[in-house]
């Protein structure tokens, strides 16, 4: 293969400009939803006793994940040998790296006490996947950030060893935040064993629609030709990995609905949980997954960059749905401290509770959104992440 | 190639100093000091005893501890409840209550999620959370089975009255039952147990379930007292009757 050549972009056009601005404006909103979070307390947000965890933590697990994707995209031409990507390895690993600050910015600052951010480097807890999630949350970001070194400096023996480290970490990574869940037995909807695949399924279809948006968008922008084959190829690889998002979710939501002792939690999801079901069917199985799905997988639309980015949107969405639908829905369910009786008290026992998203968190996950875009328009602009061009020699298996 | 390679040298070795320094030293801190040695504390509570009008535990508990009340039943802050049960799907069953708080589980769920080790278990039993330690990611809250912990989201002014004798309160950490370890060091009961003898019923019992000789171990022996979803496994050291 042809040497590549990266180029930083010029960045001194109306457009960037307008582009930084706009996401430092919108970037601002993340500390400043911070501040009022830890001056004021959690009694701002929709966050309650009963529904402790709420946007951030969504935000934070599908930043997590978007990473975690990117990173294995950015590893096929150097691990798994789909050397036709290689033009985009540089771009992919910087995002990865660029996303997991993000997300773990996300975890810290929705903390009650976000100065005690040093306190989890000194006391270890080995049977807490948060505890065990901090090693591999750091471990990961380091090993991207060689890796991305690595790419930059054209040493293909170590990108591939980085890069395999990087792919078995990142499948770590996103086992370990599916875990999170996973093991918390008391509550129907987060205990399965199927949560850690299922987010590194979401986590590849999300990223590679993640990689279909930016690289689409970027090489517009800045004049630079980029082969429809690539995005043809991403398109088809991301209608994949949503096949298998489609399979994990279905066969979890059987399994769980077969015994009766979960039909209260299942037909809540499934069938009378009023919004949660609509967001369930329309927003996640519908709009986020089917639908994309169906448009890269049929041939006619499948081949149109129009319907590709289109279809790459709704699965970036979907995906962010299918996280909030992963951590709000069991905290709203009651838990049963007495099965078979029913329960009531002031502490609101026994009673199905509500969460809705507050102004200030709404202004912390888009703030989240803003940070990425203006360390990824930085980081393209003083660095040479992007290929000249992106021609395919051949066209992608 | 144009990119300057020495930034980007100094990210990284700040990078790999942040990542190093983590696991090295988290490493060499003590645990969890789980499974009890000489004695376990521990109530046997009788819901036939409780009367469902009664709220003099949770009235004892709010002074004692300076629970505050910011009448937003969402954010609220529960160390002791009254919890009014009914079986299922039969009609015009009499509702009953008991009192419910942390029940201090042996094999406790919040202390295992507990990333910072904030929450442990001491070797009587009593599982205490460090307020100083403790990040206020509330993970323990989403883990506990009985609902036993409550986030402080609101800033609490301290007021007139309160008790001296235990800790002040900041907002943005968990806080739950103690058991009043502050008085049980001090050879007392739990400020709930104490009213409920003196100004109840005595539905509650406490002390040291290890030891046979106490009222609380005769009444486990009757083999009527049970734990709440003990299907979990998290063996809980408050025991029920009359469920
Ligand atoms: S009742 Fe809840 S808070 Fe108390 S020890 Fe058990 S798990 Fe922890
Ligand atoms: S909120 Fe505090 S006590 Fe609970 S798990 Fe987090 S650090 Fe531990």
């Amino acid at each position: 293969m042809a040497k590549i050549k990266y180029t930083r972009i010029e960045g001194r056009s109306g457009g960037y400009y307008a582009f930084m601005a706009g996401s430092a404006l919108v970037a601002s909103l993340l500390p400043i939803s911070a501040l009022i979070l830890f001056l004021q307390g959690h009694h701002v947000t929709g966050m309650t006793n009963q529904v402790p965890w709420g946007m951030p933590i969504v935000m934070a697990i599908y930043l997590i994940g978007v990473s975690a994707g990117s990173l294995v995209l950015s590893s096929m031409s150097t691990v798994f040998g789909k050397t036709e990507y290689k033009p985009f390895a540089r771009v992919a690993s910087m995002l990865a790296v660029v996303l997991i600050v993000a997300g773990l910015m996300a975890i810290i600052m929705d903390w009650g006490r976000p100065d005690r951010v040093l306190v989890p480097f000194f006391h270890f807890q080995p049977r807490s996947m948060f505890s065990l999630n901090a090693i591999l949350y750091n471990a990961y970001m380091l090993i991207g950030f060689l890796y991305l070194v690595a790419l930059f400096r054209e040493n293909e023996v170590w990108a591939k060893r980085l890069g395999l480290s990087a792919v078995i970490i990142a499948v770590g990574v996103h086992s370990g935040t599916g875990a999170i869940f996973g093991f918390v037995y008391v509550r129907e909807l987060y205990n399965s064993p199927l949560l850690p695949p299922s987010f590194i399924a979401a986590a590849l279809s999300s990223g590679t629609a993640l990689m279909i948006i930016v690289l689409k968008y970027t090489f517009d922008a800045t004049g630079r030709k980029l082969d429809v084959g690539y995005i043809q190829g991403l398109g088809k690889l991301m209608g994949i990995f949503i096949l298998v998002v489609l399979y994990l979710i279905f066969i979890e939501n059987v399994t769980r609905s077969y015994a009766p002792k979960n039909y209260e939690a299942s037909s809540f999801l499934l069938l009378h949980g009023g919004k949660f079901t609509f967001y369930f069917w329309v927003g996640l199985i519908g709009v986020g997954l089917v639908g994309p799905a169906a448009i890269v997988l049929n041939s006619a639309t499948g081949s149109s960059v129009r319907w590709i980015l289109a279809a790459a949107w709704l699965q970036l969405a979907g995906v962010l749905m299918e996280r909030y639908l992963i951590v709000i829905p069991a905290q709203i369910l009651p838990l049963e401290l007495l099965p078979g009786m029913e329960i009531t008290s002031v502490f609101l026992d026994g009673q199905f509770a509500t969460y809705s998203v507050s102004a200030v968190e709404w202004m912390y996950s888009i703030g989240l959104f803003g940070v990425v875009a203006f360390a990824y328009g930085l980081a393209i602009r003083l660095w040479p992440m992007l290929p000249e061009e992106a021609v395919m020699q051949e066209p992608p298996a | 190639m144009d990119f300057d390679r020495r930034d980007f040298l100094r990210i990284g070795a700040a990078v790999t100093a942040g990542a190093a320094i983590g696991p090295v030293a988290s490493a060499m801190t003590q645990v969890e000091k789980e499974g009890s040695t000489a004695r376990r504390w521990g109530m046997v509570i009788d819901a036939d005893k409780c009367s469902a009008d009664c709220t003099v535990c949770v009235d004892a508990c709010r002074t004692e501890n300076n629970v505050p009340r910011f009448d937003d039943p969402k954010l609220d802050i529960h160390w002791i409840r009254k919890i009014a049960f009914r079986p299922k799907g039969i009609e015009g069953a009499t509702e009953r209550t008991f009192p419910a708080m942390c029940f201090h589980c042996e094999h406790p769920p919040c202390a295992h999620v507990c990333p910072v080790a904030a929450t442990f278990v001491r070797p009587d039993g009593i599982v205490q959370v460090d307020k100083h330690r403790c990040i206020g990611c509330r993970y323990c809250v989403i883990a506990c089975p009985y609902k036993a912990r409550s986030f402080v989201a609101k800033h609490v002014e301290p007021k007139e009255g309160d008790n001296p004798k235990v800790p002040s309160r900041t907002h943005g950490v968990v806080e739950k039952c103690t058991l009043c370890a502050h008085r049980i060091d001090q050879g007392m009961q739990p400020a709930c147990v104490e009213a409920c003898q003196k100004k109840a019923t005595g539905a509650m019992v406490f002390s040291d379930l290890n030891n046979p000789d106490t009222d609380a171990s005769a009444l486990l022996r009757t083999g009527r007292a049970r734990q709440l979803r003990a299907d979990l496994g998290c063996e809980p050291g408050v025991y029920y009757m009359g469920l």
